[in-house]
């Protein structure tokens, strides 16, 4: 038993156009990592495709009706200004999402401690009736209400530390008490939202970091905000939105979290999963745009996610 | 403050008008009307600008001329505002 990778070869195929920052590229980068020692000898899993109606837990019928229906024969169908979708698009798109319903079911059916969604589309962004910022369906929402509408899981937090706010996470779970949301995300920047005094119910946690500002200011804000609030609300698991776009080397934002960084605010989720919820813990990719960034933050958030099931056993 | 973009060269902007950029920029970063692609970019133009209101504002200071007051209270006469 150790830390279960989610794949699926059509996260290749979702093709953005040409000088996009979410290319494949992305995806081939963190597979040669996932392909390489320690990492190949780990549990692998194909993700399967969610159904409208699981997706339709997170958002509006008609929403995914309108998504389903602005899949192009060819070209390029543009949502946002950010966001496109190719013909293979839908399909990546319904496997990044059942990726995450793959993986609570195989941590909260106790089959692995850990799991790891490899997959794009990225789907912080994505509100419950508007596709923004790469997204077109909310990974990491679909795969929690799957928790808690069809695994009976009570009440479970979301850790998003993508240096980009989670607004489409915190839309969909503004008023839901089961669900914790915190998130660390440099500001300003897009997409604007992510304010320290956005609490929705009591159950979000927004603790917005200064540009330039680095791994010291990061564990501040986790140690003085989101750690707390974690361990109070004692989840029953603890899923991970894991941008890696908070790197020096990133290209979109400003901050200047060092590969260490990276690993240590994993390990520390890790080790609260550990005392709250018997170590549960998904996770899944969300930003990351330089290759290089994004491959070793990759690694030493995977290194954690090993070190803390290793210690479960 | 017009809604028209602010743009050119900040170092030929006066301090007004790099002042209302960059409330232009604070709006449209903090509205969310703005890109992810793009807001890096506009955000290190308001990081620009801001610098260029600081400076403004440092070169006015020097200009400032500093009060004397007399034994009653009472302004008498100014003198340069001297930073050394």
């Amino acid at each position: 038993m150790s830390v279960l990778i989610l794949t699926h070869p059509s996260s290749h195929r979702h093709v953005a156009p040409p000088g996009h920052p979410e290319r494949v590229a992305r995806i081939e980068t963190v597979d040669r990592v996932l392909a390489a020692a320690p990492y190949a000898s780990l549990p692998r899993a194909e993700a399967p495709a969610a159904s409208d109606a699981e997706i339709g837990r997170a958002h509006d019928a008609a929403y995914v009706e309108m998504i389903k229906s602005s899949a192009p024969t060819q070209g390029w169908a543009n949502l946002d200004p950010d966001t496109h979708m190719c013909p293979d698009s839908l399909e990546a798109a319904r496997h990044a999402a059942g990726s995450l319903i793959a993986a609570v079911e195989a941590v909260v059916g106790g089959a692995h401690k850990a799991a790891f969604c490899a997959m794009r589309p990225c789907g912080h962004h994505a509100e419950t009736n508007r596709a923004m910022g790469f997204c077109l369906f909310n990974n990491i929402a679909i795969g929690a209400r799957h928790a808690l509408d069809a695994l009976g899981v009570a009440k479970l937090a979301i850790v998003d530390f993508d240096v980009h706010h989670g607004n489409g996470t915190q839309d969909i779970f503004w008023s839901e008490p089961r669900v914790m949301f915190a998130s660390s995300h440099q500001m300003p920047l897009y997409p604007g939202s992510g304010a320290a005094h956005e609490t929705g119910a009591g159950n979000i946690f927004n603790a917005p970091l200064s540009p330039m500002s680095g791994g010291r200011e990061m564990r501040l804000a986790y140690e003085g905000i989101v750690f707390p609030a974690l361990r109070a609300f004692d989840p029953d698991l603890i899923m991970i939105s894991a941008g890696f776009d908070a790197h020096a080397q990133d290209p979109l934002a400003n901050l200047n979290w060092a590969t260490e960084d990276f690993g240590w605010v994993t390990a520390e989720i890790c080790r609260i999963a550990a005392v709250c919820c018997a170590g549960r813990v998904v996770s899944t990719l969300e930003g990351g745009y330089d290759l290089d960034g994004l491959a070793s933050a990759v690694r030493a958030h995977l290194d954690a996610l090993i070190a803390h099931v290793e210690a479960l056993e | 403050m017009t809604d028209k973009p602010i743009d050119g060269p900040i170092d030929e902007l006066t301090f007004e008008e790099a002042l209302a950029a960059l409330e232009q920029v604070v709006g449209q970063l903090e509205g969310g009307q703005v890109p992810l692609e793009q807001s890096i970019a506009l955000y290190e133009r308001g990081d620009a600008l801001k610098k260029h209101c600081d400076a403004k504002l440092g070169e006015a200071e020097l200009k400032v001329e500093k009060i004397v007051a007399g034994d009653d209270g009472n302004a008498t006469a100014t003198t340069p505002f001297d930073t050394e």
